[in-house]
């Protein structure tokens, strides 16, 4: 059979197939990826955007974790706060129980408990960046007033909604309890209680006194388990920061996996297509040199 | 008898028909080079013998034609791979610039959607803060944009394609006309029996870059040829060619007209049909794809947006322009209809400090309401479709690439010049002239004897 006598774009084309193999090599090795357009690995490339669309809705998840963390943090401290008043009005309604005590004593007892029921209505009234975080969903309404003439000493002026934020798939979190829920619950109204008390006192009235201290003490107890609930949350929080940290590692590993390039086989796949150019072109110069006419004299 | 004078007649026809051969020879070794070129070779023919009886002498040898040596079923082969290599060559060149809009991890239309669901949680921690619903508007208005440029970049593309055809159509006409004007030539010289070789050769060579471009088949008829498209549209018949027009259509875009009749979906291969395949089913794909996906987000988002309440108490409004209810165009047109973070409706009860209805709008985030699809998801799923499509097309390419550079191998090494054949063709021709002149010399001598014996005997 006649041989092709002109092997030269047959050449041509191998040197400019081994080029391309060379740029994809190099440009693999530069990005560090794979799948450096879609058509590189168009399944990896759709499952890297899912995954990159997961990474980024899981670091979204711990920025708002950070967010609620701050204003749960805020109010259980602050209601550990409200404990502590509430027994420092229980051990002056005992004190004040006290049927030997004169009229002056009781009336100093009566002036320090007042100044609790003043630190309770601030306590109830935290504000975390702007919001008042025990008024519901009404967070720009000052929750709890001071009103002689109401029975309990104050009005509540928030409402009874809560918010729960979204925190992971399938994960939710309530991030607040109403006021109306914590200090005026009925039967274990915190502001009633200490009114009762302020009541006793005024009027010296020891078994009312004794009442007081006695609904206090439920209230307090009743204001402790309600500070599980934010207790509770912060651990929840905290497992949920833990799980989205190994879901995003999992997540970084897979992207590894389905779009890292793999540099060991790149570089030598880079090598062989070199040493492949350069024996084509060496090929190319060889063949100019010969034919019959230059044997020819 | 014989005569001296009949064997130097004998003997110059050898001479002659080794110039010739030689010529030939020369010929071929000019155009080792030349794309198309078929080598040729002299057809030596012994020339009718004279009889004298009871003898038959042989008068010489003729230089009856030149050969063109070709292969017409490699050659067909040949313009039947150029015609898909051209499509699919056109087809992949295309996808790849497509597919840059789909290539970015930063700045792409995934992103964006991840941006704004982000900032839509990020809003949800505290519903009333300005700055959080100002950067609500902004990844909105983010993502409007992406959808944009996505879909801006998608019709320039198309536009640029569309310029191509038209500058496709205007090459194929030109190459029909000098195909036409080759088959004129080449009727004539093979009529008058000449060697129509180099004509055919170009002719070849044109109807090969014509296969580049479009779908042809070639018929044999009379020592012409008749071209026309798969689907039987004339291109060339004998010595007239048939111009294609293009005209533009209802979308903008120009179609392919041969005769009056429009034949735009009847060209199936070739860089033209590659261009058109991009151009009007490709690329409108994907747009139709960018329009679904960017009309179900605004129109899910809108439908959170007004069941709800903004930093007012005031129910919502549309937080972006409602895309067109056909979808056509929502990705190119898609648009943030607030500029007032107030008017947000993060709110489910109409209180300030409610997250419920920013909860809902993330929640979309995760929900299947665009073709059964997360947004991501669908929008990854576009990825995969162009990637797919793109990769597609440089696998045809590449196949049809080394498919064609084997047949062109077959039809050089059937028409190829060999220079090694043709020195050693010219040595061979320069042996057989240096004897015939030899022959010629031994004659002269024999002439000289005859001529000089009569002056001796007068």
């Amino acid at each position: 059979m006649r041989v092709n006598p002109n092997p030269y774009p047959d050449l041509i084309a191998e040197t400019a197939q081994t080029k391309q193999q060379i740029a994809t090599d190099e440009q693999q090795i530069a990005s560090g990826s794979s799948v450096n357009v879609p058509s590189d690995n168009p399944g990896a490339a759709a499952v890297l955007i899912q995954d990159a669309g997961r990474t980024a809705q899981d670091d979204q998840f711990q920025r708002s974790i950070g967010s609620v963390q701050g204003e749960i943090q805020s109010a259980d401290s602050n209601l550990n706060s409200v404990i502590t008043a509430l027994q420092q009005a229980i051990s002056l309604g005992v004190e004040g129980a006290n049927g030997t005590l004169n009229a002056a004593d009781r009336a100093t007892i009566l002036t320090q408990v007042q100044g609790i029921q003043s630190q309770l209505v601030s306590l109830a009234n935290l504000s975390y960046q702007g919001n008042y975080v025990f008024a519901g969903t009404s967070t720009q309404t000052t929750p709890y007033v001071l009103d002689p003439s109401s029975p309990s000493g104050v009005v509540y002026q928030g409402n009874t909604g809560t918010n729960s934020v979204t925190l992971g798939n399938h994960f939710s979190l309530q991030t607040n309890v109403p006021g109306s829920q914590l200090f005026s619950a009925s039967g274990n109204d915190v502001f009633q209680s200490i009114q009762d008390l302020i009541n006793g006192l005024e009027t010296g009235n020891t078994a009312s006194i004794g009442t007081a201290v006695t609904e206090i003490g439920t209230a307090s107890t009743y204001i402790n388990t309600q500070a599980e609930f934010y207790g509770n949350a912060l651990n929840q929080l905290t497992a949920q920061q833990t799980y989205l940290g190994s879901d995003t590692t999992q997540l970084a590993e897979q992207q590894s996996i389905v779009g890292q390039a793999d540099l060991p086989a790149v570089i030598s796949n880079l090598t062989t297509a070199q040493t492949s150019l350069q024996a084509t072109l060496e090929a190319i110069a060889q063949t100019e040199s010969t034919n019959l006419f230059q044997y020819l004299k | 008898m014989s005569s001296l004078n009949a064997s130097l007649a004998t003997a110059l026809s050898g001479l002659n028909a080794e110039q010739g051969a030689l010529q030939v020879t020369t010929n071929n070794v000019a155009n080792v080079n030349t794309p198309g070129y078929s080598r040729e070779e002299p057809v030596l023919v012994a020339s009718d013998p004279v009889v004298i009886d009871p003898l038959a002498f042989g008068t010489g040898v003729t230089l009856q034609s030149v050969k063109s040596i070709t292969d017409p079923i490699l050659e067909a082969q040949v313009q039947q791979q150029t015609q898909a290599q051209g499509q699919f060559s056109a087809l992949a060149s295309a996808l790849q610039q497509t597919q840059v809009n789909f290539s970015s991890s930063t700045g792409d239309i995934g992103t964006a959607i991840s941006n704004f669901f982000d900032s839509v949680n990020q809003l949800s921690t505290d519903p009333s803060d300005l700055s959080l619903r100002q950067g609500v508007l902004t990844a909105a208005d983010n993502l409007a944009t992406s959808f944009n440029s996505t879909a801006n970049n998608l019709t320039q593309q198309q536009a640029s394609l569309d310029g191509s055809v038209v500058q496709t159509v205007g090459q194929i006409n030109q190459l029909t006309a000098q195909i036409a004007q080759l088959n004129t030539q080449v009727r004539y010289l093979q009529n008058a029996g000449e060697n129509a070789g180099a004509f055919v050769g170009q002719r070849t060579q044109a109807i090969d870059q014509l296969s580049a471009l479009v779908d042809v088949s070639v018929i044999p008829s009379d020592n012409t040829l008749t071209l026309t498209t798969a689907n039987g549209t004339p291109l060339v018949i004998g010595q007239q060619s048939f111009q294609l027009q293009t005209q533009i259509n209802s979308s903008g875009l120009h179609d392919v007209y041969a005769q009056g009749a429009d034949i735009t979906s009847a060209i199936v291969s070739g860089q033209l049909a590659g261009t058109l395949q991009a151009r009007d089913q490709q690329i409108p794909a994907v747009q139709t794809q960018l329009d679904t996906l960017a009309s179900g987000l605004a129109n899910a988002v809108n439908t959170v947006q007004v069941g709800g309440f903004d930093l007012h108490g005031n129910a919502g409004t549309n937080l972006f322009n409602p895309p067109p209810v056909s979808g056509v165009g929502a990705a190119a047109n898609l648009s943030v209809a607030i500029t007032d973070p107030t008017l947000l409706a993060a709110s489910s009860d109409g209180t300030v400090g409610s997250n419920g209805n920013a909860e809902a709008m993330y929640a979309l985030n995760n929900q299947t309401f665009i073709g059964g699809q997360t947004p991501t998801n669908y929008y990854s799923g576009i990825v995969f479709d162009v990637g797919n499509a793109t990769a597609n097309a440089s696998a045809e390419q590449s196949a049809s690439a080394l498919m064609l550079q084997q047949l062109n191998d077959q039809v050089s090494s059937v028409s190829g010049v060999s220079l090694d054949e043709e020195a050693a063709n010219m040595v061979q021709y320069q042996d057989a002239y240096a004897a015939s002149a030899q022959v010629i010399t031994t004659i002269n001598d024999m002439m000289y004897t005859v001529v000089n014996m009569s002056t001796l005997t007068g």
